[in-house]
């Protein structure tokens, strides 16, 4: 090709983007920087982000002529490409990524803290960890717990086992991984030997309520602190029911009240009993012998508890087992009992206890009315359910003279949460199997993000909140033995 | 006559040539040709034929073939037409008709990785902890972005709308990944604007002005991308990438050399190699920059049997010390050596000899190689009989040549439907007692028989082997029941992945393998195919197969190539992407909508009477999507085809002889 030497103007068509420019000149004896100025009035695109391919080839910012290889000729087809567009420049702070985290990070990006590794028959000791773990309050107070110093009621293998239980907490949280509770389950079997048993040389499989209630009782007495003025009895305040009881004798028409306070509700199962409120109410109720004063003699006294006081965290345990003298073991119950993920108990409470959940109950199912979209002329029709619901539950007594009175003398000022007697289900203990000490128990939790994890011992499988009422028995399938719900409150 | 022993098999094509040339039926004649892989053949049935607008057929059949064809003067006199001819061969408006199709269909709106993985459809556990990002996740995420909006021009992560781009949002989500991640995110801009040269090159342009290495090397790689399949006379790729190929960093010298590979596969072009070939015999390069450029050299003279290339090739596996030899990169090389043999049977048998002087690490591994691309497609029986011999032995010394040869002997045994069952057969033998390293091989060759064509029997394989004990045998079944059921948005598949999503939640490597299959599964919204037979399974593009074979050669050592920093490599699945539809376009060329049926493809061969070549047909109007063993026919009268197969763009003509009734 000769064409530089016939002259120094061609017309050439370039392409940019979907556009074509047809005749642009170009004068070869020029610098090509004069053209790429050309090129900026078409194009707005500045020179020195203009990239001109012709044919295989980039042109340089070298004179035109001697271009490498290039040669122009009467109606070349070059292509430009570059943009006017901002260049891309790096964030000032790049993302952090989940791989460069540290273990204990991960674990919170994760959403979900660590299982635990079965010791040897330990599934019920996991078990009950990981729903007591789900409490944090709990895991706050054992935080509070002095390192080395103890009380001096409080005896060491006690203190041993508290220290051990914070100190696991403390490891779920950090890890991803499994976490082997060796130092706890060595504490355990110091403090309360029975789970300490062997057969055949490996342990025995324990009953995880056993566990949890000596467990529970611990730590009610370890974290105690000393000094009664901030949170005199953290465990107790968190998880003990007071049940008011009327003992009353049909015989010799004689009627006491009593008072006590259980860590954990029975839910009793009899042929009757397909729900959960059904056991509940089935288990406030029993028949107990003892000797009447009036009469002389033993006689038949029946006992009818209501709860006085409500906890943050209500326990309930299905009485599932039950000793049976043939075979010499605790037999199961496999009856299926249904459970609701809200529970409401108010109709087991005293009237005492009524009027104080009144106000707070109104307060909460407005909210959730208007929660739910009813506007507010339906507002008073709800209010109106729950004047009419009050008038049977109390008697005479109005709505607006409850709330005066809840007020008045029910919260101490100082406490903000109002507890209302909606319960909603945290955590599922369940077991599998036929009996008490085999089989398997398995931990389901609710994790912060609403999502429920089943822990089997060292694997944390995530599942759907539908699939946790499904355990409710029946079959042979994971059936719930310990229930854990939290209190819904309301803030006023 | 594919079971006709050599050489009549070939006597009887050359007649098959003769004889539809005679007969003016030159669409079949091109076909033959193109089988035989002999250009003068080509050349000869555009000048025994004279139509323009069949010529014009004939461009897309080569189009479609990804051969690189020249048009001259003898074969087109006019200047006008033969420009036109030209771009028709260049794929120049594939772009167009892929996106028309994705306009009929309603597919447009682009889909962001949430919308395939489903994950509202599992139990919780899939989008368990989304607060922190995870770099393989997001990683996976680009991958399954790029896959799923391949062609489409727009998507959710890269692209953003004109009017708000301020280089925030598009830059945020490359920011995203982790330094080489970052690399693949820019060349995944290349994969959505496929084929797209002029407004996937204005959008790449940002990223060349990057003061990051990687993102350069995307830049460089999505440059490759955009232009695979497709030439252009200003040849941008070449223009663009050359200068980097002698860059210092390696990660940009190996997207521009990828890059070059992708864009000019087949193209046999003689000033890459001269740009390429030293870097093979360059002591100081490192051993993953010669790597690339074998393959890159491979993918451009993909059965070539060049000389010159596979000299380059030898020396530079001579001079690889003990140790490189190790290295699982090392594939590579004989590889790209192999490639230049794809198909050509004996013509391998010199190199053949000289490989036998290697190294006794690489040696068989190489023979195997070698032996499994010359005879890819060719459905030799005594070579997969000389494979599986290989397979039933024993091995002690950890040698790796059982891998490559049970991919040789899907590669070779995928030429026609009855020795492919034979090979799912076999192979299904291999892993009841092969050893662990055949293991994890054949999920890969089942990908390969069976690619974008999920039949029921490998799917059921494939789902038992991606839950196997071993994790590389799991990986590789999850790689492939994406490559099964690629751009077929097969239900089943979907499932199955969602389900192993959920399984493998807490298996890093695993869930990406999961989602990367999730992608492939929903390639192009189910638009494309991977499959690299096309006209009614007789032509197989060589292009598109060396694509796919350098991919699994990556997978058989997943987890320091895929896993590890050269993720990269699915990008050489592109070259095997088309779309699997049936366009018909008028006399201009612009499309043009009519009923056809579509149905089961049947053989009609030795049938008496009229037989019908579909069976449960349904009838619909163009385009439309052809799925595996689908063949689709006329409904209408009105209008001629001017290809007997209707596949791909077809060029219609209004029947003289027709009437309204």
């Amino acid at each position: 090709m000769l064409t530089i030497a016939m002259g120094n103007l061609f017309a050439v068509s370039v392409k940019w983007q979907k556009e074509m420019f047809p005749s642009v000149e170009i004068d070869t004896s020029q610098p090509p920087l004069v053209f790429k100025c050309q090129l900026y009035d078409l194009t707005g695109v500045p020179p020195e982000r203009q990239k001109i391919m012709v044919k295989g080839g980039l042109l340089k910012n070298m004179s035109l002529s001697v271009t490498n290889n290039i040669f122009f000729g009467q109606g070349q087809k070059l292509m430009m490409m570059g943009t006017a567009d901002e260049i891309v420049k790096a964030p000032e702070k790049g993302p952090v990524f989940m791989e460069d985290l540290p273990e204990e990070e991960q674990a919170a990006a994760v959403g979900h803290s660590a299982g635990l590794f079965n010791l040897g028959n330990t599934c019920y000791m996991n078990s009950t960890l990981q729903c007591l773990h789900s409490v944090p309050e709990l895991k706050s107070a054992l935080l509070k717990y002095p390192h080395s110093e103890r009380s001096n009621d409080l005896d060491q293998s006690s203190h041993l086992l508290t220290c051990a239980t914070r100190d696991l907490f403390n490891e779920l949280d950090r890890n991803v991984k499994p976490v082997a509770p060796m130092q706890f389950w060595m504490v355990l079997r110091k403090k309360y030997p029975q789970f300490g048993q062997l057969h055949n040389n490996t342990f025995m499989q324990q009953d995880a309520e056993e566990c949890w209630t000596q467990l529970m009782y611990t730590l009610s007495q370890s974290l105690k602190s000393p000094d009664s003025r901030e949170n005199p009895e953290t465990v107790k305040e968190l998880f003990s029911t007071d049940l008011i009881s009327r003992v009353h004798c049909a015989e010799s028409g004689e009627e006491s009240t009593e008072t006590e306070s259980v860590y954990s509700l029975k839910c009793h199962i009899s042929h009757e009993v397909n729900h959960l409120h059904e056991g509940l109410k089935h288990g406030l109720k029993s028949e107990l012998e003892k000797v009447s004063p009036s009469l002389g003699r033993s006689a038949i006294y029946l006992k009818e508890s209501r709860i006085n006081d409500l906890p943050r965290y209500l326990t309930i345990q299905f009485v599932r087992f039950f000793w049976k003298r043939e075979s010499n073991q605790k037999a199961k119950i496999l009856r299926k009992v249904d459970y609701p993920l809200e529970l409401d108990i108010y109709d087991l409470c005293s009237d005492d206890l009524r009027k104080k959940l009144e106000s707070p109950r109104r307060i909460l199912r407005d909210e959730e009315g208007k929660k739910l979209g009813l506007k507010s002329s339906d507002k008073s029709t709800v209010s109106k359910d729950n004047d009419v619901k009050m008038l049977d539950t109390e008697g005479s007594s109005g709505s607006g003279e409850s709330s005066t009175a809840t007020s008045k003398e029910g919260i101490p000022s100082d406490k903000q949460e109002h507890l209302t007697g909606i319960y909603d289900l945290i955590a599922v203990l369940t077991h599998k199997g036929r009996s008490a000490d085999s089989g398997h128990y398995v931990a389901w939790v609710k994790q912060e993000s609403g999502k429920w994890i089943e822990y089997d011992d060292d694997n944390p499988i995530p599942q759907r909140e539908e699939d946790i009422t499904k355990l409710s028995g029946g079959g042979d399938w994971h059936m719930a033995y310990i229930c854990m719900y939290k209190a819904r409150t309301l803030s006023m | 006559m594919l079971y006709l022993p050599g050489p009549d098999d070939m006597l009887v094509l050359d007649i098959a040539y003769m004889i539809y040339l005679k007969f003016e039926e030159f669409p079949s004649a091109l076909r033959i040709a193109l089988f035989l892989d002999n250009m003068q053949y080509v050349k000869q049935v555009f000048t025994s034929c004279d139509g323009l607008l069949r010529k014009k057929q004939f461009c897309y059949i080569l189009a479609r073939h990804g051969v690189t064809f020249e048009l001259d003067d003898e074969i087109v006199t006019d200047d006008d037409d033969r420009e036109a001819l030209q771009e028709i061969i260049n794929n120049t408006k594939l772009s167009e008709g892929y996106l028309t199709l994705a306009r009929d269909i309603e597919v447009m709106e682009p889909k962001s990785p949430e919308d395939i993985y489903k994950a509202h459809l599992l139990d919780g556990r899939a989008s368990a902890g989304a607060n922190v990002d995870s770099a393989r996740q997001n990683l996976a995420a680009t991958f399954v972005n790029a896959f799923v909006n391949a062609g489409f021009g727009q998507d959710k992560l890269m692209t953003v709308p004109s009017e708000t781009s301020s280089g925030g949002t598009t830059g945020s989500w490359l920011f995203k990944n982790k330094e080489h991640g970052k690399a693949s995110a820019a060349a995944s801009l290349g994969m959505i604007l496929l084929w797209d040269v002029d407004s996937g090159l204005a959008q790449i342009d940002k990223y060349f002005h990057s003061n990051d290495n990687h993102v350069i090397a995307g830049a460089l790689l999505g440059v490759g991308i955009v232009n695979c399949g497709i030439k252009n006379e200003c040849d941008p790729a070449m223009a663009l990438l050359a200068d980097y190929i002698s860059k210092e960093d390696s990660t940009t010298r190996i997207g521009a050399i990828m890059g070059l590979g992708l864009a000019y596969a087949g193209s046999q072009n003689e000033q890459i190699r001269g740009n390429l070939s030293p870097i093979l015999g360059d002591g100081k390069a490192p051993l993953d920059v010669i790597a690339f450029t074998a393959i890159s050299l491979g993918l451009i003279y993909v059965g070539s049997c060049n000389e010159e290339v596979a000299q380059a090739i030898i020396f530079a596996l001579m001079d690889r010390s003990d140790s490189e030899l190790g290295d699982p990169l090392t594939r590579l090389l004989p590889l790209g050596l192999g490639l230049l043999y794809l198909g050509k049977q004996e013509s391998v048998e010199a190199t053949a000899e000289v490989s036998k002087t290697f190294n006794e690490k690489i040696r068989k591994y190489c023979d195997m190689t070698l032996l499994s691309c010359a005879y890819a497609g060719t459905g030799n029986v005594l070579k997969v009989q000389h494979l599986l011999g290989h397979c039933a032995q024993h091995l002690e010394k950890g040698e790796t040549h059982q891998g490559p040869a049970v991919l040789g002997i899907a590669m070779v045994a995928m030429a026609e439907e009855l020795g492919l069952e034979m090979a799912i057969r076999s192979l299904e033998h291999l892993l009841q007692y092969g050893e662990q390293n055949i293991r994890r091989a054949v999920p890969l060759a089942l990908g390969l028989l069976c690619i974008s064509n999920p039949k029921v029997n490998v799917m059921d394989t494939l789902s038992r082997l991606s839950h196997d004990s071993d994790s590389d045998v799991a990986m590789a079944a999850t790689i492939s029941l994406g490559l099964i059921g690629a751009g077929t948005n097969n239900a089943r598949i979907a499932g199955m992945l969602r389900n192993l999503s959920s399984y493998y939640y807490k298996e890093a490597s695993l869930l990406f393998c999961v989602r990367i299959a999730q992608g492939l599964v929903h390639l192009g919204k189910g638009l494309l195919t991977l499959a690299p037979y096309h006209s009614e399974r007789l032509l197989l593009s060589p292009t598109a197969l060396a694509g796919i074979i350098t991919l699994l050669h990556a997978c058989l050592d997943m987890k320091s190539i895929i896993l590890g920093k050269y993720h990269y490599v699915l990008y050489f699945l592109v070259l095997a992407m088309q779309p699997r539809m049936l366009m018909t376009v008028d006399e201009n060329l612009k499309p043009l909508s009519v009923p056809v049926r579509v149905g089961q493809a049947v053989d009609v061969v030795g049938q008496a009477g009229r037989p019908k070549s579909i069976t449960g047909f349904q009838t619909h109007s163009t385009p439309v999507l052809l799925a595996a063993g689908d063949r689709a026919e006329l409904a209408t009268e009105k209008y001629i085809p001017l290809s007997p197969i209707l596949e791909g763009f077809v060029i219609l003509k209004e029947n003289p002889e027709y009437r309204e009734d």
